[in-house]
């Protein structure tokens, strides 16, 4: 059976199938990731949402292979008649095919590495950070503690006399949290940021960004930490400088 | 060679020996087990000092030792080493009754040794854990059509889905390995059981013991934590927790002793002729996966006995206000966790795989990297734990190395892929029931594979960890791969089993309904993550409530697929088309006995000459 | 198998599935505590209702629905299921009967999203109370599905002069009254707690009856 033209037939009908389905795949990943993701609040959350893209970019080729080869058996290949089929060719092996899987799939494997690491590098370098900032008009940077507790946020910025259990940020200024948890685990993750870090008992554990947009965000508890933990959720509101000076101002002394 | 069918042994005269044995089976265990635990809650209620914060957790845990060395008296594990120790050892006759020798459908009920009724005893374990498991799923999905709490409350609904995830990983733990590394894998090598017989069936009945103490868990408050148990939570939370962990004690040491089994059974009792080239690939991913498991397992054991300690004696492994931490805890924990999901994978691919090549009739495509990306996979897999941590806070500098690892993976588990399309590669495919599954699972498991690649990028990690998203992923894996493996075999060795066919079209309504089911939930739940929806939420803000109701249909739709699948099961037992002892003309050796397959399977050990994947090549 | 056989077993098999657990779920929903709702009644001003709850030393008196529930030692609020109108102004009142003690957290000492951020108690007009002398507070959290979040906290003192005398068990003793209002927005289900842990466990006291549904935490309903 083995048939050097049917060969040459099979691999050129797969290749078209799995041009196509590449063709998709691309598109889903260009348009339909970000559309379904939350809209982006800061420089952290856009290099999410486009990690994100060229991630589900690069898996439309492989998954585009899988079900090709999948479409072509299910039609092309498959036993018609009644009773067991004939045996087919005694294919042990193809190292060409082999080799060039790995070899694919490692290439793969590092580019995705690569842009991860890079991008894991760049967000937690300060000097990135100082970058990111000037970039955005923005200058030192402010601190934000967050207490975690079952099953609520409260927040206090050290260096002034703020303690409350809203949170409100002034645009394009780095702000450093420190996290940390009265009872149990909690996870501290403001959504249309991308930053997300645990609030541990004992520990304080911190994460870093700069909002770049006006707006109200949430907050949301993403560790189970009990009954209700399904409303262990607050709201953020990025405002000018201006405005965040004045509401710093306006907030009673607290005990 | 018999032309009726006749699927069960014969009862004929009644066998010899026996012993104590004649009187113990599954309900005098439940008896001597209730009455144990009983014993054992009264006694340390009454002696233990009722003050101390712990003592509730240890009136639990001392009464569930109670139960399960109770149980396991009772369905007579215990006798055969009992009888050693007091010089009087079991003689043939004994042996022989344990085997299930004329004993008819009651050997099912009993402490058996022929690895083939462990096997089928493990069908039904692992249909009651999936049934369990499935029933809390409903109720997860039920609560969360809408947002509310319409169903269930809180309290309830974090037990459900505590339960749900533990009990599901049970089953699918043991979803392929344990019906089919136990019935099948000793024919396969061309033995007449396994290595170890009674500890065969010593890891059946202790997870027959381990259940109760699972659900158990429901019924005394639940437990509010998720099935990854996080302390300090664990330490905060009811004696549903104690049971649980005693659950996960008593399957520890199943899951140990059947593991030390299949791989002594592997290595020891191959017939002759069967080298280790020319084992069915099935037998590796069975040993494999065992060997990871005896790797894992232990690490379970290890983080539940901590916090019980914590809970039940007051020591401070995990309570950071007396100089423990949780993320010990989630360290141990994860050690475990990630290895134990390619104990799950492994088998049920190495099942697909034996699928494959009797349905394209086509030889295995290279062997050699069939095993290699197994054996790879599994050692790698003790090295990626730490991308469950990337959020945790625990060691930020380390998030580097684990990505590459976690993201190293793609490449043995890509490799799997080769080997089934090869396999597939101009083959004559023959689309019989087994063979849907086949196909269902490459198309999920791309899906779940490819987003296990998300998550393991941190700065994606850092959205979507916690969040539905998460919880897409490892269903379409499980559910999606795994659970479709374990099906796939199903109705692949059904017709070895009973003798008789799967009903086709009942299955392929199964699988239908259970495939549509999977990709209209868990896309739609990919869809609730994307947008922020975070997990283990009883309730959610009405911006995802579309998304939700669209999982709760799916849910509703594999539930409906898997009922389908059950009636089939059972209807079909007594009911099936005949099928012969070698229906799909497969070449592996558990197709070239009889069935049903006779007690000491061969009457004359087969001498091995080739490997099973000889299609297309000249005798 | 029969064409129509096999139609019979698919259905049946569905249908009695589907049965089995339709009735869990009847069962279950029924049988969990899910307990009556307290609905807030209208005052004399427009836009404002009512609603007054208590919070007992323990379950044996009037605590969970007065019947103790499964741990009638447990400290416990009288009613755990409130409902609201949209839109309007909440007068509520808590009467605390239960001694207390020094908040983990003093953040919880200040009043937060009332009407004029302050509490009435006892006749008095406060934004804050000693965080040494709290016996519970009442927060309450949520985002309602047009995205208004609310946020309300009122720490309810104890009275330090009276001590032991507060530990209830079936007489009914003066207790400290701590009034206080705020505005509900659009409809949902919020949920509030007590953020003064009393119960078990070494690490921040909040296992046993802070987190048991029915004693120190509920939901708010707006609708």
């Amino acid at each position: 059976m083995t048939n050097q033209n049917d060969n040459k037939k099979h691999h050129r009908d797969i290749f078209i199938v799995w041009a196509l389905l590449t063709v998709i795949g691309v598109l889903v990943g260009l348009y339909a990731t970000p559309w379904l993701m939350p809209k982006s609040a800061s420089h952290t959350m856009s290099m999410g949402i486009l990690t994100m893209v060229i991630f589900t970019v690069a898996a439309a080729p492989v998954a585009a292979l899988v079900y090709a080869v999948c479409l072509y058996a299910l039609t092309i290949w498959r036993h018609r008649g009644e009773g067991v089929p004939a045996d087919g060719p005694a294919i042990r092996g193809n190292g060409p095919a082999t080799v060039l899987w790995l070899v694919g799939s490692t290439v793969l494997t590092l580019f995705l590495l690569i842009w991860g690491l890079g991008l894991l590098g760049s967000d937690q370098s300060a000097g990135a950070k100082a970058s990111i900032e000037a970039a955005n008009g923005g200058s030192a940077e402010i601190t934000v503690d967050v207490t975690a507790q079952q099953w609520l946020w409260s927040f206090s910025y050290p260096g002034t006399h703020v303690k409350s259990l809203d949170l409100y940020l002034p645009v394009n200024k780095d702000v450093e949290f420190n996290v940390t948890s009265k009872d149990v685990v909690h996870g501290f993750w403001i959504v249309q940021m991308g930053i997300k870090v645990n609030a541990n008992p004992g520990v304080i554990t911190t994460t870093s960004v700069t909002p770049d947009k006006i707006g109200t965000y949430t907050i949301r508890c993403t560790e189970i930490c009990g009954l209700d933990h399904a409303f262990m959720m607050t709201k953020v509101h990025v405002v000018s400088e201006a405005d965040f000076q004045k509401w710093l101002a306006s907030q009673p002394t607290r005990i | 060679m018999t032309t009726t069918l006749e699927h069960l042994t014969p009862v004929g005269a009644d066998p010899a020996g026996g012993g104590l044995h004649r009187r113990l089976n599954f309900f005098t265990a439940l008896i001597f087990g209730g009455l144990s635990a009983f014993i054992a809650w009264a006694l340390s209620h009454h002696f233990l000092n009722s003050d101390g914060s712990g003592f509730s957790d240890q009136v639990t845990v001392l009464a569930s030792i109670g139960w399960v060395l109770g149980f396991e008296l009772g369905i007579g594990a215990l006798t055969p080493i009992g009888r050693w120790i007091i010089g009087k050892d079991q003689v043939r006759d004994d042996e022989l009754y344990l085997a299930g020798k004329n004993m008819g459908v009651r050997r099912h009920w009993k402490y058996c040794t022929d690895h083939k009724v462990v096997g089928v005893q493990y069908i039904v374990v692992t249909a009651i854990l999936l049934g369990a498991g499935g029933i809390l799923a409903m109720g997860i999905r039920t609560n969360l059509m809408t947002p509310g709490l319409h169903f269930v409350n809180q309290q309830v609904y974090n037990s459900f889905l505590s339960v749900h995830g533990m009990v599901m990983i049970l089953a699918l733990i043991v979803a392929v390995a344990g019906p089919w590394a136990n019935f099948v894998v000793p024919i396969m090598v061309g033995a007449r059981d396994m290595a170890f017989p009674r500890l065969n069936a010593l890891s059946l009945w202790t997870l027959v013991a381990a259940i109760p103490l699972l659900l158990g868990s429901l019924a005394i408050g639940g437990l509010d934590m998720g099935w990854v148990t996080q302390a300090p939570i664990s330490e905060q939370t009811g004696v549903g927790f104690d049971l649980f962990a005693m659950a996960i004690v008593t399957f520890t040491i199943s899951t140990t002793v059947a593991g030390i089994n299949t791989i002594c059974t592997v290595m020891t009792m191959r017939t002759k002729g069967m080298n280790l080239e020319r084992l069915p690939i099935f037998v590796w991913a069975s040993v494999v996966a065992a060997a990871l498991g005896l790797y894992a397992f232990p690490f379970f054991l290890v983080v539940m006995s901590l916090n019980l300690a914590d809970r039940m004696v007051g020591t401070s492994f995990f309570v950071a206000s007396q100089g423990g931490t949780g993320w010990l805890q989630e360290n141990l924990f994860w050690l475990m966790g990630h290895p134990e999901v390619y104990v799950i994978l492994i088998p049920a691919v190495g099942a697909l795989m034996e699928i494959t090549t009797v349905f394209a009739r086509k030889p295995l495509f290279s062997y050699r990297t069939a095993l290699g990306s197994m054996v790879s996979l599994a050692g790698l897999s003790a090295l990626v734990w730490a991308h469950h941590m990337f959020t945790t806070g625990w060691a930020p500098s380390l998030g580097g190395p684990f990505m590459v690892t976690t993201e190293m993976i793609s490449i043995p588990t890509g490799l799997m892929f080769l080997v089934i399309l090869g396999t597939l590669w101009r083959g004559n495919i023959w689309m019989r029931l087994p063979m849907y599954w086949v196909f269902g699972f490459l198309f999920n498991f791309i899906i779940g594979g490819v987003t296990g690649i998300y998550l393991s990028d941190i700065p994606v990690d850092n959205q979507m960890h916690g969040t539905m998203f998460v919880v897409a992923h490892f269903h379409y894996v499980f559910v999606g791969s795994v659970l479709f493996g374990a099906i796939g075999a199903l109705c692949f060795w059904y017709p070895k089993v009973t003798g008789r066919f799967l009903d086709e079209r009942l299955g392929k309504l199964s699988f239908w309904l259970v495939f549509v089911g999977v990709q209209v939930t868990f896309l739609s739940m990919f869809v609730s993550g994307l947008r922020g929806m975070s997990r283990r939420y009883s309730s959610y803000e009405m911006i995802f409530e579309h998304t939700n109701l669209i999982s709760t249909m799916g849910a509703y739709t594999i539930m409906a697929g898997m009922l389908v699948l059950l009636g089939a099961v059972i209807t079909s037992w007594t009911g099936g088309e005949p099928s012969g002892p070698n229906p799909w003309k497969s070449k592996t050796l558990e197709w070239l006995v009889p069935t049903p397959v006779p007690l000491e399977n061969f009457e004359v050990l087969p001498v091995i000459t080739s490997d099973p994947y000889t299609y297309g090549e000249a005798q | 198998m029969s064409r129509s056989k096999t139609i019979g077993v698919a259905l049946s098999s569905v249908l009695l599935g589907a049965g089995v657990l339709s009735l869990m779920g009847f069962g279950l929903a029924s049988a969990q505590p899910h307990q009556p709702a307290l609905t807030a009644t209208p005052t004399g001003t427009r836009g404002h209702v009512a609603l007054t709850i208590s919070v007992y030393p323990d379950s044996q008196i009037g605590g969970n629905r007065g019947t103790g529930g499964a741990h009638p030692d447990w400290v416990s609020y009288s009613n755990d299921n409130l409902v609201v109108p949209a839109n309007s102004v909440v007068d509520m009142t808590v009467k605390q009967y239960d001694t207390g003690g020094e908040l983990n957290n003093s953040v919880f000492g200040n009043v937060f999203g009332t009407v004029g951020n302050t509490m009435n108690v006892n006749g008095k007009e406060v934004s804050s109370w000693d965080p040494t002398s709290i016996g519970h507070t009442f927060t309450l959290r949520g985002i309602s599905g047009d995205g208004t979040r609310l946020m309300v906290s009122v720490p309810i003192p104890f009275d330090t002069n009276k001590g032991a005398e507060n530990n209830g068990g079936g007489v009914e003793i003066a207790p400290m009254i701590v009034k206080f209002s705020f505005k509900t927005g659009g409809k949902g289900v919020y949920q509030w707690n007590c953020e003064f842990p009393c119960g078990g466990s070494r690490q921040g006291q909040f296992g046993e009856a802070m987190s048991t549904y029915g004693y120190m935490s509920g939901t708010l309903t707006v609708k």
